[in-house]
């Protein structure tokens, strides 16, 4: 008897201690107390886009408005979205075409600033699409062809896309392969695929070993916008004070990086791998302060004609 | 006997050095086929070259740092997965009750793929230690909870018959009957959940980015540091072999008195 009761008393603490777990998750929320800076806690990828942030962030434009900036490198969109809807991170950097998808899914994100846009020069962006085969000599050519992209239909399957049908070829006979920018001078090395579209730093180690750039971000649009910072609408609601001190810093941080390219390619080491002669000569993007909304209205519609969307992106709910 | 008992001298010796050989080779296979072509030295750099990253790489803080929090992670999981796993296990296996009323949602939940987790404890915790803590906890804390489940009850029929006659309370029946049964159960769940644990970690901090070697792994692979993230992925087989040494090393040390370890032949 005095077993069964022990039993009983041990199932109850087991289930008491489980429920205990379960709801001891802390609602942390980056609400301001007057006087301490706002803890704001940022998902970037540790890419050459992000280096304003991290340039911003070591010349103090975001300590000087109250922010404590801590920013923590996740791998890709797929992780920074969730993450800042839920409020674990304020802040995220993300390609358009990713909020654009997230947003007609319904997804409560909101645009907070502009992230980083083409180079303008079609002959050196910090995006391309490169080849090795000679016989391959214009985007037309990739038609029945199979091309390396880092998401299928995302910004870079778009923008190849894109391009192709600017040159006269047909855009729904390109195949897309699925392949991480890192994988993909090995994969062209190989013959697997026969295009891949690179950004820095693979496309300076494409370019150094002879293979030809046949199109790049600015083919599409010359001040194509590639990526934006964003935050949840909820905070965006009920924080308008901290969304604004933080699209203040961020303006900053981008015009002083578009001003200061040594300083750039010196911040690149202390998040990157990225170090010496690749530092030193690989393409920046450009850094406008504020987001071009025509080129973001572009993205937009390319998305419609490739299917990526099904109705018009609402940009005035989604862009500031 | 007739049986061929293995020379001692030359048995103990030769495992070693053979060991050696064999990764010595190994070395060296890795060095000479970059360099004649056979492997391309962009993605598959010389053994030196990465021995040479490998050295500027341990005379940097940043290293370390990294180093400290990926061990730190891995011992932290690994302790709450092995504290919890005896004190549930004990638990759970000592009353038939709780055991037949566990057995089922225990069976379902063990081989849930703590990746599969990844997704979940992103939207919960973000991209912190935390969430990979939560997947290293996850996956090591079954080895051990299962294996101290069926250590409880190999205990001997007789044995516990003769602790009941003796009216031992519950405390001293743990302490003296279960215990001893289970301990040697207990040290082959722990050693698994070892090395589950370091494959988690680094898991963890790969795919999610918590900070850690996994994380300076990820990094070098997207900074196209290629001999770099080789000489990282060396330093974390380097962590899982001490790892493997220290386990064996406690379990020894811990079950000198157990009858597998002594190698005597029990009555």
């Amino acid at each position: 008897m005095t077993r069964k009761l022990l039993a009983l008393g041990l199932c109850a603490a087991l289930i008491a201690s489980m429920a205990a777990c379960g709801s001891s998750t802390p609602a942390t929320n980056a609400t301001a107390t007057a006087g301490t800076p706002d803890k704001v806690a940022t998902g970037v990828i540790a890419i050459v886009d992000v280096a304003p942030i991290y340039l911003g962030k070591q010349k103090g434009f975001f300590s000087k408005r109250n922010i404590n900036l801590d920013l923590q490198t996740a791998q890709g969109g797929a992780a920074i979205v969730p993450a800042v809807v839920s409020g674990q991170y304020q802040f995220g950097f993300s390609n358009v075409i990713s909020l654009l998808l997230a947003q007609s899914r319904n997804v409560p994100v909101k645009v907070v600033s502009n992230g980083n846009n083409s180079t303008g020069d079609p002959k050196a962006d910090f995006g391309a699409i490169v080849v090795k085969d000679p016989n391959i000599k214009s985007a037309k050519d990739l038609v029945g062809k199979k091309v390396a992209t880092n998401t299928l239909k995302n910004i870079v399957d778009t923008t190849v896309k894109n391009i192709v049908q600017k040159d006269g070829g047909d855009p729904a006979k390109v195949n897309f392969v699925e392949l991480a920018f890192p994988d993909m001078g090995a994969a062209l090395d190989a013959g697997n695929v026969d295009a891949i579209f690179v950004v820095e730093p693979f496309l300076a180690a494409a370019k150094a070993k002879g293979w030809r750039v046949i199109g790049s971000y600015a083919d599409v649009d010359p001040k194509l916008c590639v990526a934006l910072y964003f935050t949840s609408t909820q905070l965006a609601a009920s924080n308008p004070d901290l969304v604004k001190r933080f699209t203040e810093a961020m303006k900053e941080s981008l015009a002083y990086a578009d001003a200061h390219p040594d300083e750039v390619r010196a911040v690149l080491s202390s998040y990157t791998q990225i170090t010496g002669d690749t530092a030193k000569t690989l393409t920046l993007p450009k850094w406008p302060a504020d987001i071009d909304t025509a080129a973001v209205t572009k993205l937009g519609d390319l998305a419609v004609t490739y299917g990526l969307l099904t109705a018009k992106p609402d940009l005035t709910k989604l862009l500031p | 006997m007739t049986q061929a008992v293995p020379k001692s001298g030359a048995g103990a010796a030769s495992p070693v050095l053979l060991g050696l050989i064999g990764l010595v080779g190994f070395a060296a296979l890795f060095e000479v086929l970059p360099r004649i072509g056979v492997l391309p030295a962009d993605y598959f750099p010389t053994t030196s070259a990465i021995a040479a990253h490998g050295l500027a790489l341990v005379r940097q803080s940043a290293f370390w740092v990294s180093f400290g929090q990926t061990v730190g992670t891995w011992a932290l999981g690994l302790a709450i997965s092995v504290v919890g796993g005896l004190v549930l296990g004990v638990i759970i296996g000592a009353v038939p009750l709780l055991r037949a009323a566990t057995s089922s949602t225990i069976e379902f939940l063990r081989p849930i793929p703590s990746v599969a987790l990844i997704p979940l404890v992103i939207v919960l915790l973000g991209t912190k230690m935390s969430s990979t803590l939560v997947l290293v906890v996850y996956a090591s804390f079954w080895p051990v909870l299962v294996q101290v489940l069926y250590g409880v009850a190999d205990v001997d029929p007789i044995a516990r018959e003769t602790a009941l006659s003796f009216r031992l309370g519950p405390l001293d029946r743990v302490r003296y009957l279960i215990w001893p049964t289970t301990l040697p159960y207990a040290v082959t769940g722990i050693r698994l959940a070892a090395s589950v644990a370091l494959i988690l970690t680094i898991t963890g901090e790969l795919v999610i980015g918590s900070p850690g070697l996994g994380h300076d792994i990820q990094t070098a692979y997207s900074s196209n540091a290629v001999p770099l993230m080789y000489a990282l992925v060396v330093v974390t087989g380097l962590i899982g072999v001490a790892a493997n040494l220290v386990t064996r090393m406690t379990e020894r040390r811990i079950l000198r008195w157990h009858p597998s370890v002594r190698g005597e032949v029990p009555v």
